[in-house]
């Protein structure tokens, strides 16, 4: 009896460690930023490396992985063939892909390309040789590859990273907030952008992200994409009330949303 | 019935003194014509003519988030500890509209099962009101509702009369504040003062929609399936705005955390809105209340005939305060006004 639990009690504790989750970090269009919230998790970090190994990670680390990963975190928007071919390749190795960042989620920043015929503005980019650059329109990762989990943001919430990575490491789903901004911005006690006179993309936005930017002074960007359900008609009246013009909440909208016109509904 | 009185010049005082024993919380400019409630510690601070705040101080009551309770499941069996914080302070200057909000959520939180966050946080609120001798603003439905005077509710409740308060002492702990300050008790023409002021008001404050209040509920239950309904569903952009503010909504959605031990965690709760997406959306995706037009029905049905069937009382306080922040127009007063010349 005393033998056998002493037998079990041992070995349990040695793969314990071994058998950390293998996380890994990549990036493709996109400013790097996200991986940054990363480093900047502070005191937080050394709870993430306490539940997680992380082997891959080129803004952090230099070390390689030739295995597979149990988790894998991709930044940034998919705008060549290149790298379709490399987010297949690390999918096909990876037995949780989570997309972070706006660039990953919905094409963010990057799908502004979207707005233009590709050849002219790959000539406006790349000038009379262009065709020597590989170019394509901007694509989501989920629009290329299976993605498992979303973080959205702009940069991404350090407070939600964490969220979905517990999720992950649990085999749980995780529901991104379906309520708008304006939820949150609420609950927070803040001035409406709207009375100050200001548009803002908080009322057809995802919530989740703590009302960030309303909260510090700045109307909400879209970053998180739009509400699965946004209310195309009312916008009408909120545009007549604020006496703004249609263009102008479309506009913003472009800013980051521009690659869900590749979504087949509309949704993720 | 006692009444003290409060010279304005001493108002500083007041609240000075009475930040010394507690935390005072009163409507704060935010500017834009916002209010909140934030914490004093001086009369300047104060906002004493406002529009309702943004939120009402229910969020006092019940916070936005609220921590339950923590749990650990390194056992078989899990544990799990409530800790409440509920510290001791006092709200200044609550509009009766507000009071009456507070009033409603008393209720709705005494039944069984008791909410003893709500109950214990409630023992430790100190509550003084203030009266409104004029409308904040077009938007308020209070004489509707009977809200524009004060119904109780309240520790100490001011009357502003001029260059002074009359303070009406509703509980023994406010007794003990006024007598412990000093406060003169109110003479007989100050209390003729009052009841001025009271007397104006029968002019300056008058049903704002022409509809008797009692009639109500009759109108609802005859304007389930109005026309009223899809139009005001089809300006909603569901951005949950008007249940937000709203003094007696009270739903939440409770959520557990774990942390990245994997092990310890908390359950937290949260205010949610019957007019959000996900509020009526169960697994496998089913929404019972799909259409915008049937959430907006459900807000109101929940303030002028669900809560008279069940309380005896209209959960609408009056307070304006979903018109003022409905991004898309949508306007109380308006609605009922249309629901109830449909019902003629």
């Amino acid at each position: 009896m005393k033998t056998a639990k002493n037998d079990t009690k041992a070995p349990a504790k040695a793969p314990k460690a071994a058998a950390k989750p293998k996380v890994a970090f990549f990036d493709f269009a996109c400013c790097e930023g996200c991986q940054l919230q990363i480093t900047n998790f502070g005191e937080l970090l050394l709870d993430v490396l306490g539940a997680v190994d992380v082997v891959e990670f080129r803004e952090a680390i230099s070390e390689k992985w030739d295995g597979d990963y149990d988790v894998v975190f991709i930044e940034g928007s998919i705008a060549d063939h290149h790298a379709e071919e490399r987010l297949k390749k690390i999918r096909a190795r990876a037995k949780v892909l989570i997309a972070y960042g706006s660039c990953a989620t919905i094409g963010g920043v990057n799908g502004m390309k979207n707005s233009f015929e590709l050849d002219e503005i790959r000539q406006s980019v790349y000038g009379k040789d262009y065709k020597l650059f590989d170019s394509t329109a901007t694509k989501a990762v989920h629009q290329v590859v299976k993605v498992d989990y979303f973080i959205h943001g702009c940069p991404v919430y350090i407070p939600e990273i964490v969220e979905v990575l517990k999720h992950a490491l649990r085999g749980l789903p995780y529901n991104v907030p379906d309520n708008p901004v304006c939820v949150e911005c609420k609950l927070n006690e803040n001035v409406c952008m709207y009375e100050r006179g200001i548009a803002c993309l908080g009322p057809w936005t995802k919530a989740g992200c703590n009302s960030w930017c309303t909260s510090n002074g700045n109307i909400c960007y879209g970053c998180r994409g739009e509400v699965t359900n946004p209310a195309k008609n009312a916008a009408n009246d909120v545009i007549s009330k604020y006496n703004l013009k249609p263009e102008l909440i479309k506009n913003k909208f472009d800013m980051y949303n521009k690659c869900k016109e590749n979504d087949a509904n509309g949704k993720h | 019935m006692n009444y003290h009185i409060l010279m304005k010049g001493e108002l500083d005082m007041f609240v000075k003194k009475l930040s010394k024993k507690m935390k005072v919380y009163a409507p704060v400019a935010k500017g834009f014509s916002n209010f909140a409630f934030e914490e004093v510690s001086s009369a300047g601070e104060i906002a004493m003519e406002y529009i309702p705040t943004i939120l009402p101080p229910k969020k006092y009551f019940m916070p936005p988030r609220e921590k339950m309770l923590d749990f650990d499941l390194t056992e078989g069996k899990p544990k799990d500890t409530a800790n409440l914080d509920a510290e001791k302070l006092a709200v200044f200057a609550v509009h009766t509209c507000d009071l009456a909000g507070i009033q409603c959520l008393n209720m709705v939180f005494s039944e069984r099962p008791r909410d003893y966050n709500y109950l214990l946080r409630k023992e430790n609120i100190f509550i003084i009101g203030l009266e409104c001798l004029k409308y904040c603003d077009g938007n308020a439905s209070c004489a509707l509702v009977g809200n524009h005077y004060p119904n109780g509710g309240y520790d100490l409740f001011f009357t502003d009369i001029g260059d002074k308060y009359v303070i009406h002492v509703n509980t023994q702990k406010g007794e003990e504040l006024v007598e412990g300050m000093g406060l003169a008790k109110a003479s007989s023409a100050d209390m003729a003062a009052l009841d001025r002021a009271r007397e104006a008001k029968k002019h300056t404050f008058q049903n704002e929609i022409g509809v008797d209040p009692k009639k109500l509920p009759e109108i609802f239950a005859k304007g389930v399936e109005s026309p009223v309904w899809k139009s005001v569903g089809d300006r909603c952009i569901s951005c949950g705005n008007c249940t937000n503010v709203c003094p007696t909504c009270y739903c939440f959605d409770m959520a557990d955390t774990v942390n990245l031990d994997m092990k310890t965690g908390f359950r937290t709760r949260t205010w949610d809105s019957c007019q959000v997406e996900p509020f009526a959306t169960v697994a496998g995706g089913e929404n019972f209340r799909e259409e915008r037009s049937a959430r907006q029905r459900h807000r109101y049905f929940r303030k002028f005939k669900y809560s008279v069937d069940k309380f005896y009382r209209s959960f609408c306080t009056g307070c304006g305060r979903c018109t003022r922040t409905c991004m898309a127009k949508i306007n109380l007063k308006e609605t009922l006004t249309s629901l109830a010349a449909e019902s003629k």
